[in-house]
């Protein structure tokens, strides 16, 4: 199964800032393969997703990049600024927080119960 | 591995900017994933062509361009719901600061002129430009872009001419008269033939287009076009002529108290007369050096300083003069004069006024001569 776009989209920015967080620098398609190893395909990460974000959070000052130069083409490097390390902490704790309340608004009994 | 080669890189990288990705991070950033996704999926002997135009498909729904949109969207709109709170929060405090502002002017209470100013200026500088930048998302076309910009800009234009007419600060009928033409000339006919377009909206853009062309029709008739002639400093100045006459023609009052009356009336004068035209006292020649004294109101300039601690003499004095004599026939008459007035009515009254009511008490003083010193003998 593959998760929806929806659900996906408000937690990208997370799951983006984690990948980071672990890997130190990534580009992106290196991020969107990474993700669906993790999740054995289940979340694909789309370019037109992974992009737009990877550019706010650059304006936001929470990433810094590096580019490097592979034949005619530039590869660009994302990784965490001291910003993005706090932020990514922080989100990574209210997305956990966040699915608690869903399991229990939604009632939802954890497999191992 | 499929090895990409130099000219499909190109290829590529033109596709991008011709598909309306202008950013150049993106293309770049786009550019590499194809090519990645092309070296690591692509057989050696695959077809490129083929593969690129089935690749580049999954990164849209209708076309490239959504990558930029959606970039620019969330860069602009990282903080579009702070900003709408921004705006709802000062709009509220803006009316709320107009309406108490405008109580307070009414009824003469300390205050009203730093709420209209505050309500003002932040409609202006705060409400107004962040109602345009999250309005100005929502409109499509050019014709409706330029009119949400003058429909803007007359809104500013306006709130200022009105803070400018309430503070009496130089240079409102200038302002009054762009916001007019403005809102005439560009903003009413803009607005009018957006909204005729519509079916639906037609009835009630012509309604709006009625009532803003009556609002700006009402505030031009409102206006003064031309300078007015100033009759009131006209008619001072016919006073004061008329006191030199009285004076020279009577005998000379030796009352010190008169004397000193006199003397606060001068000075009282002359620091009102300084920052109007520079001299203590109106010269004949008046007109041909230009001299004009706009009417002013006095709000503040009795409240302290010099200027009250001469009009407190000034009081003093005629209460001590009046005192002095039996006849209160020959009280110099102060009553509705600015001599009679509390604090907080003298802003009522205006500069000429006030001037007028001191060359009165001299001209009373010179009329009385005689029988003052006759009295006082």
């Amino acid at each position: 199964m593959i998760y929806s776009t929806e659900l996906i989209k408000g937690t990208l920015k997370t799951i983006v800032l984690k990948m980071l967080e672990d890997n130190k620098k990534m580009y992106g398609y290196e991020i969107t393969q990474r993700v669906k190893e993790l999740t054995s395909d289940k979340i694909q990460l789309t370019e037109g997703a992974l992009y737009p974000t990877l550019h706010a959070l650059e304006a936001e000052g929470l990433l810094t990049t590096e580019i490097e130069y592979i034949g005619k083409r530039v590869r660009k490097y994302y990784s965490l600024s001291p910003n993005g390390k706090t932020k990514s902490k922080e989100r990574v704790n209210e997305l956990a927080e966040f699915m608690d309340t869903m399991k229990f608004l939604l009632d939802i009994k954890t497999k191992l119960a | 591995m499929y090895c990409i080669s130099d000219e499909q890189i190109d290829f590529i990288l033109n596709d991008i900017r011709r598909n309306g990705v202008e950013k150049e991070d993106l293309q770049l950033n786009l550019l590499d994933h194809i090519c990645c996704i092309i070296e690591q999926n692509l057989e050696d002997n695959g077809n490129f062509e083929d593969f690129y135009s089935q690749v580049i498909k999954k990164f849209y729904h209708q076309n490239l361009h959504e990558i930029e949109e959606e970039a620019e969207l969330l860069l602009t709109f990282k903080n579009y719901y702070a900003m709408k709170k921004v705006l709802i929060t000062t709009g509220t405090f803006s009316a709320a600061a107009f309406v108490m502002g405008s109580i307070f002017k009414a009824m003469h209470w300390p205050g009203a002129g730093v709420l209209l100013c505050l309500a003002i200026l932040v409609t202006c500088f705060i409400f107004l430009p962040l109602f345009y930048i999250l309005k100005n998302k929502e409109v499509k076309t050019g014709r409706e872009k330029w009119m949400l910009a003058s429909g803007t800009l007359t809104g500013i234009l306006y709130a200022l001419s009105v803070l400018f007419a309430i503070q009496h600060w130089p240079g409102v009928t200038i302002l009054w008269l762009t916001t007019v033409v403005l809102s005439f000339f560009v903003f009413i006919p803009l607005y009018f033939f957006t909204g005729i377009k519509h079916t639906e909206a037609r009835f009630n853009t012509i309604v709006t287009t009625v009532l803003l062309v009556g609002a700006t029709g009402l505030l031009f008739t409102m206006i003064r076009v031309r300078d007015p002639l100033p009759i009131q400093m006209y008619a001072y100045v016919k006073s004061e002529h008329l006191l030199k006459h009285m004076q020279e023609h009577s005998a000379k009052n030796n009352n010190s108290l008169a004397i000193e009356i006199n003397k606060s009336c001068e000075a009282l004068k002359a620091s009102l007369l300084i920052p109007e035209i520079g001299v203590s006292s109106i010269p004949d020649d008046f007109e041909s050096r230009n001299m004009v004294i706009t009417e002013r109101s006095m709000t503040g300039v009795f409240g302290m300083g010099k200027n009250k601690e001469l009009l407190e003499q000034l009081k003093a004095n005629v209460h001590k003069y009046n005192a002095s004599l039996s006849n209160t026939e020959l009280h110099i008459p102060i009553d509705h004069s600015v001599l009679d007035m509390p604090q907080d009515k003298i802003e009522m009254f205006s500069n000429l006024a006030v001037l007028n009511n001191i060359v009165q008490i001299q001209m009373f003083l010179a009329n009385s001569k005689s029988a003052t010193v006759a009295c006082a003998k």
